[in-house]
């Protein structure tokens, strides 16, 4: 049975800039929005959109990612014929080979989309928070006869020269690309989510294989080689949320905008377009008589004694008498003793911040870091971190780290 | 079989005590009444079962069953999608005229012949009326070790009030027990005793076999109730050991039991003593967490995921999915699933069930001794 669509989802980057939240888990991963991680939100739009069939391309630290995925469930990608499989290099009698770059991970998988016999094939990225009906981009790239479309959005022309960008006409086709150009002539910036007719896009993996020169890459040699032969390109205009998460403060502000829903546009109460997520099963949250909790998200499992104001906590948080958070990222099994000022800030999983020890700090006109803890941290009673703070070893009690 | 499996299957009777609470079980039964924010009462016993290793559960649905259907799904949640054993939900079965069982002794008559077929050794039997993390694996190895025919869970309590005040007609028996050194040699029946007594939890370990004779034997005599009909007259014939429940325990006896037993959870002691053990499992509803937007205050609450609160919220249980508006005030209430307390409204001391819209302006109370109970799908 042939589908007309399946995804690819690379999966493989290691989240380099995003330092300690990434010491043990791929990017993809990284928690985000109080219950979710990264991998949520294209594996949600996928079946939304009517896709059931995901590859995983992964790579970099596959543990967590595999045993998060399991079979699919969570996301309704358990499925007879198709579903979501995990994808990560193997060996072949030729020999093996790490995933080189985006177009080879996808080469070396060519007699898996193959099992499926689809006429498009979508690739997807795992480090972007975004929801997008991804039929909606299909109907497009089937309307204008392409072989190839890119989802772009506008950028401010300012900010242009840090993406790569679609030079496109009046139909949209596209004439150009410019890789992060210092005199843009466009400001339509690629989300790294393309569709490509499979007969096409095999074509040019091949190809590109075959070329010693090439790094195996999307933006540096599939797109330039498809334009060099005059293939039909387009770029179709996405006008959502979108935001790439892959550094510290991305990921910190798209959290923060997820506080504000009327205002950023990433809106995850909405019942037509459900983010899908592995559960917690923990128990629901509790606040307590002398809490305050002011403008947050708090998920199940999550205590509450202190103080939280405008911070987003997940699941079995807990915030102990006279604790304040303010604008902070708290993810799962956090403890957060009685005393500790937490501010500004990424705390990762499973930390223990000690009695009265100070985390971040309120952002200044000259400071505005946002600290951030590694996951199974043990920060000491009385310690103090700084706002620019990466940690990613324990701190005693009474130590300070800038 | 690996140790961590129990050589038992389970039996739940979902609809057992359905009388207590006639305004809940209106649309639905014992078994699916919402508790704790985000579970069912089925949840505890059943997760209780998969924790002990039993793997193998059959619940013998009455009546009213479409919302535990729902509920229960393929069982997926409680890791009972088996394709040996898992998850039976058994339906009324229809013969010359569709017949609805009315005790215990006639519910496991109608599945003699699943019973039959099955390998485990041992059968545990469990109503849905009590919250409790049970370690049933505990209790088997207790019933194994002390040689007994048949093995009875309890706890010591005072009986509930509901239970001693004569007014109604109740159809739901409760039992208490006399014991002498482990054995029970007396089960009482509707006793209005006072003080603490040896409360029966109706949880019950027996071999496979012999539950099979017991009720074959039972059934042709026209016997209901297991209790009344089999164990009490019989107590001198059958070994039936006692096996003291010390845990924590919720018991739905009536409203007002309901209400308390939910708000007794506010205390951080109790919610630990009840989910500190194993996890509790339920159905998954993919809810975002809850939001508080600025403007809302909370203070000794319990909610579950998928609330949006921007009113002022006091001493209560809030389900999965409740919207309090701005300018709204709660005080002292459950607030079961997707409720929503509309721009200024006013409760207090009240249950609501699923789906229930407190319109702008509205206010009603309850006395805390008597909280108000708006049905499901009800505006006020």
């Amino acid at each position: 049975m042939a589908k007309e669509m399946i995804a690819m989802l690379l999966a493989g980057g290691q989240g380099s800039r995003l330092y300690a939240l990434t010491q043990k888990l791929a990017k993809p991963a990284v928690p985000f929005g109080g219950k979710y991680r990264i991998i949520d939100f294209p594996l949600s739009n996928c079946v939304n959109s009517g896709i059931d069939t995901v590859g995983i391309l992964t790579q970099y630290q596959p543990l967590v990612l595999n045993e998060y995925i399991g079979n699919g469930q969570p996301w309704d990608l358990d499925r007879l014929h198709g579903g979501v499989h995990v994808l990560p290099p193997y060996q072949q009698a030729s020999g093996s080979d790490w995933y080189k770059g985006t177009a080879n991970a996808i080469y070396q998988n060519i007699s898996f989309i193959e099992r499926y016999n689809p006429q498009y094939v979508i690739i997807l990225s795992g480090d972007q928070i975004c929801k997008q009906d991804y039929s909606d981009f299909l109907r497009f790239h089937k309307e204008k006869g392409a072989e190839f479309s890119v989802a772009v959005m506008e950028v401010p022309w300012d900010e242009a020269s840090r993406f790569g960008l679609m030079v496109a006409d009046e139909n949209d086709k596209i004439t150009e690309f410019q890789e992060k150009p210092k005199n843009p002539k466009s400001n339509l910036a690629s989300m790294g989510i393309y569709i490509f007719n499979w007969d096409i896009l095999k074509k040019y993996l091949v190809e590109d294989e075959a070329d010693p020169n090439s790094e195996n890459d999307f933006g540096n040699n599939i797109i330039p080689n498809l334009l060099r032969d005059g293939r039909k390109m387009y770029a179709y205009h996405f006008d959502g949320y979108w935001k790439d998460v892959g550094t510290i403060s991305s990921l910190w502000e798209a959290n923060m905008e997820v506080l504000d829903p009327e205002h950023s546009g990433i809106n995850l109460f909405d019942e037509n377009w459900k983010i899908y997520s592995r559960n917690s099963g923990k128990t629901g949250h509790k606040i307590s008589a002398n809490a305050v909790v002011e403008n947050s998200m708090i998920t199940d499992g999550c205590r509450i004694d202190g103080e939280v104001k405008h911070s987003i906590l997940f699941a079995g948080v807990r915030v102990e008498a006279g604790a304040k958070v303010e604008d902070a990222v708290v993810m799962g099994g956090t403890v957060i003793k009685a005393g500790a000022v937490v501010q500004h800030c990424i705390v990762a999983e499973n930390v223990v911040i000690g009695e009265n020890a100070v985390v971040g700090a309120m952002p200044t006109e000259s400071e505005k870091g946002v600290a951030t803890i590694g996951s199974g941290i043990y920060i000491g009673d009385n310690a103090k971190i700084g706002p620019n703070a990466m940690v990613r070893n324990n701190v005693k009690g009474g130590e300070e780290q800038w | 079989m690996v140790n961590s499996n129990a050589n038992a299957l389970g039996i739940i009777f979902p609809n057992s005590y359905d009388s207590l609470v006639p305004e809940l079980v209106g649309e639905r039964l014992m078994a699916s009444i919402p508790f704790a924010s985000r579970y069912r009462m089925v949840d505890f016993i059943l997760s209780s079962m998969v924790n002990s290793g039993i793997d193998n559960i059959s619940i013998i649905v009455r009546k009213n069953y479409h919302s535990l259907m729902d509920h229960l799904g393929s069982g997926r949640e409680w890791d009972l999608t088996r394709k040996n054993g898992g998850l039976n939900i058994v339906p009324p079965f229809a013969e010359k005229t569709v017949k609805v069982y009315n005790g215990r002794v006639e519910a496991l008559a109608s599945i003699l012949d699943f019973l039959k077929g099955q390998k485990e050794k041992y059968v545990v039997m469990s109503d849905t009326n009590i919250a409790v993390n049970f370690d049933f694996k505990a209790m088997l190895d207790a019933h194994i070790a002390s040689g007994a025919d048949i093995t009875v869970a309890y706890a010591k309590e005072e009986i509930a009030d509901c239970f001693k005040k004569e007014y109604g007609i109740k159809k739901d028996l409760y039992y208490t027990l006399s014991i002498e050194d482990g054995r029970v040699n007396e089960i009482q029946i509707n006793s209005k005793a006072d003080g603490v007594q040896n409360c029966s939890m109706n949880i019950y370990i027996m071999e496979r076999e012999q539950l099979i004779e017991n009720i074959s034997d039972a059934f042709v005599r026209g016997y209901v109730y297991f209790e009344r009909d089999i164990l009490a007259p019989q107590l001198d014939k059958f070994n039936v050991q006692a096996y003291e429940f010390t845990g924590y325990l919720a018991r739905i006896n009536d409203m007002k039991s309901y209400f308390d037993e939910n708000m007794k959870l506010l205390n951080d002691e109790n919610l630990d003593n009840l989910f500190s053990g194993n996890p509790v499992y339920t159905k998954i509803r993919d809810d975002n967490p809850t939001r508080y937007i600025s403007g809302a205050k909370a203070k000794n609450i319990m909610a579950a995921d998928g609330c949006v609160i921007e009113g002022e919220v006091e001493n209560s249980i809030l389900f999965r999915g409740v919207k309090i508006a701005k300018g709204a005030k709660v005080k002292n209430c459950v607030l079961m699933q997707d409720t929503v307390v509309e721009e200024g409204a006013c409760v207090e001391n009240i249950i609501s069930d699923k789906k229930v819209t407190i319109s702008a302006g509205q206010s009603v109370a309850g006395s805390d001794t008597f909280p108000v109970y708006i049905p499901k799908y009800k505006t006020v």
